[in-house]
């Protein structure tokens, strides 16, 4: 019996290390691909274990704001960066833009609505997935671009769904349950190429082109691991993995 | 010499007991905390005025209307099913049964895409839309997700109620002259009244707590298939946590109360 405590007690104890992260990184969840192998690399260079959390980036900003421990956040627009700067969530000098994140049109393979430009959205009968305007950074963009080009009046009764996460809008699009969706482009790039959908640009001056910035939080539990990790998804060999993932670095 | 290797082996035993109820207690103490957690964290007057707003009620509403739908069709398909699976013996029972219980074990995200996949891109769809049903991003289709997340537990319970009711009642009836039909309705359904109750009421509380298949179907939209899970999950993504914390109590609450009334049946699952 005392040994089987004992089995037990150890168990505890050694799981409970294993599960420590030497640190904490909120992420969006749109960032998973090139995230996880930045995570890698930085795993094996620094002999460490790092937790990298995903969620959309209101999830995330809202754990921040709920005080979860975090050392580095990565949301997917400069808007939440810049709020939790107002609040004093993160170091201002830490905070350094990384890739571009370009929204673009996603349709189902043969395109069945035949959109080939934004104006399309708007044309009655198209059936159109956005974002939840509230929830993933997408759906908030993908309103102030209609609502920049004077078309959200007239595309709205064409949004058959407002997905409250990005996931769901790639799904929706490949299995041909709407007719198009507005996305970001890096999330499409690999569906692309598997073919199952086709990408519509949308023209430069219509488009809202945001940024991703990381930074390190003011109360990051693992400070000095935070800074590195922060400098290193921002240095040109972490920049080659955006890239390669199908993100636009910031400096071209 | 006898008495003393009793007395061992009740204090052996004893030690048994006690690390085992201790275990027990451990994890009760430790869930009735996180459950505590949840109804101290937010204010009243913040759960009240989330109560009150506009969303809540909406997504209050919608989801008893689809959870007592959904539960009435359940309960339909539930015990005829349970009576099959309990009393006859047929060509491809087991897989009846297998495929029946499977989304027990299924995740809900599974589930969801699976019937996404079924009423969007296959006849089975298109035979409802022709019959004017669509199911993909529609309040029928929150009906439909539930359904089908519930079911296989009515089913389980309405298959156990029929196991523990003794045949021998039914072969009585049937002795005396009376139909298979009459007898289900005369004999069977009357004592499998608490069974009844009880695959109701979880089935009702599965519902009303359908998150992922809801969410992938039905599309999860705000204010128009916004049921209270999705509210939830919503409104953490918002950052608005007394909304969430609220919505989270009312589940909760539907919960306790199922519960509650199943234990009050003394059926085993």
């Amino acid at each position: 019996m005392k040994k089987f405590l004992i089995a037990c007690t150890i168990a505890i104890f050694w799981t409970g290390q294993c599960l420590a992260a030497d640190l904490i990184v909120f992420s969006g969840a749109g960032l998973i691909k090139p995230m996880e192998e930045l995570r890698k690399n930085f795993e094996s260079t620094h002999h460490i274990t790092a937790d990298i959390h995903y969620g959309s980036s209101g999830e995330i900003f809202a754990q921040v704001a709920a005080g979860q421990p975090c050392d580095v956040l990565i949301p997917g627009a400069e808007k939440y960066t810049e709020d939790a700067l107002k609040n004093g969530w993160v170091i201002k000098d830490t905070i350094r833009p990384l890739v571009l994140h370009v929204p673009l049109i996603a349709v189902p393979k043969g395109n069945p609505a035949q959109v080939t430009r934004l104006e399309d959205l708007a044309r009655s009968g198209t059936r159109v997935a956005i974002g939840d305007p509230k929830a993933p950074a997408i759906g908030r963009v993908a309103k102030k671009i209609l609502q920049k080009n004077k078309l959200w009046d007239s595309t709205m009764p064409n949004i058959t769904v407002y997905a409250p996460t990005v996931n769901q809008l790639l799904i929706y699009v490949a299995l041909k349950q709407v007719d198009a969706a507005i996305i970001w482009g890096d999330l499409v790039t690999w569906a692309e190429g598997k073919g199952k959908l086709e990408v519509v640009r949308i023209d430069g001056k219509k488009n809202i082109i945001k940024t991703i910035p990381t930074a390190v939080c003011t109360k990051a539990p693992h400070r000095d691991t935070a800074i590195q990790f922060n400098t290193y998804v921002s240095s040109p060999e972490g920049l080659a993995i955006w890239q390669k993932w199908g993100f636009e670095p910031c400096s071209q | 010499m006898q008495s003393v290797t009793t007395q061992r082996r009740t204090g052996r035993i004893n030690l048994f007991k006690a690390t085992l109820v201790f275990v027990s207690f451990l994890v009760t103490i430790l869930l009735v905390l996180a459950i505590g957690a949840l109804f101290m964290v937010p204010d009243v007057k913040d759960v009240w005025e989330s109560l009150r707003s506009e969303e809540m009620l909406y997504s209050l509403k919608l989801s008893l209307w689809t959870g007592l739908l959904s539960t009435a069709l359940v309960a339909l398909f539930a015990l005829p099913i349970g009576y099959t699976l309990s009393r006859f013996q047929f060509f491809g029972k087991g897989f009846v049964k297998t495929i029946i219980d499977l989304p027990v074990a299924f995740p809900e995200l599974v589930l969801g895409l699976c019937l996404l996949l079924l009423f969007g891109n296959t006849f089975v769809g298109k035979i409802f839309d022709a019959l004017g049903i669509h199911f993909v991003f529609t309040k029928e289709g929150i009906v439909a997700a539930q359904f089908f997340t519930a079911l296989p537990y009515a089913c389980r319970i309405m298959k156990s109620t029929f196991d523990y009711i003794d045949p021998r009642m039914e072969f009585v009836s049937r002795s005396l002259g009376y139909s298979m039909f009459e007898t289900f309705v005369n004999v069977s359904l009357p004592l499998a009244r608490n069974g009844i109750l009880a695959s109701t009421v979880i089935a009702f509380a599965r519902c009303i707590g359908t998150f992922g298949t809801v969410l992938i179907l039905a599309g999860g939209t705000y204010m128009k298939t916004e049921v209270l899970p999705i509210t939830l999950y919503l409104n953490i993504s918002y950052g608005n946590m007394g909304m969430a914390l609220t919505s989270g109590i009312v589940l909760m609450v539907v919960s306790f109360a199922a519960i509650y009334v199943f234990e009050q049946t003394e059926v085993s699952l």
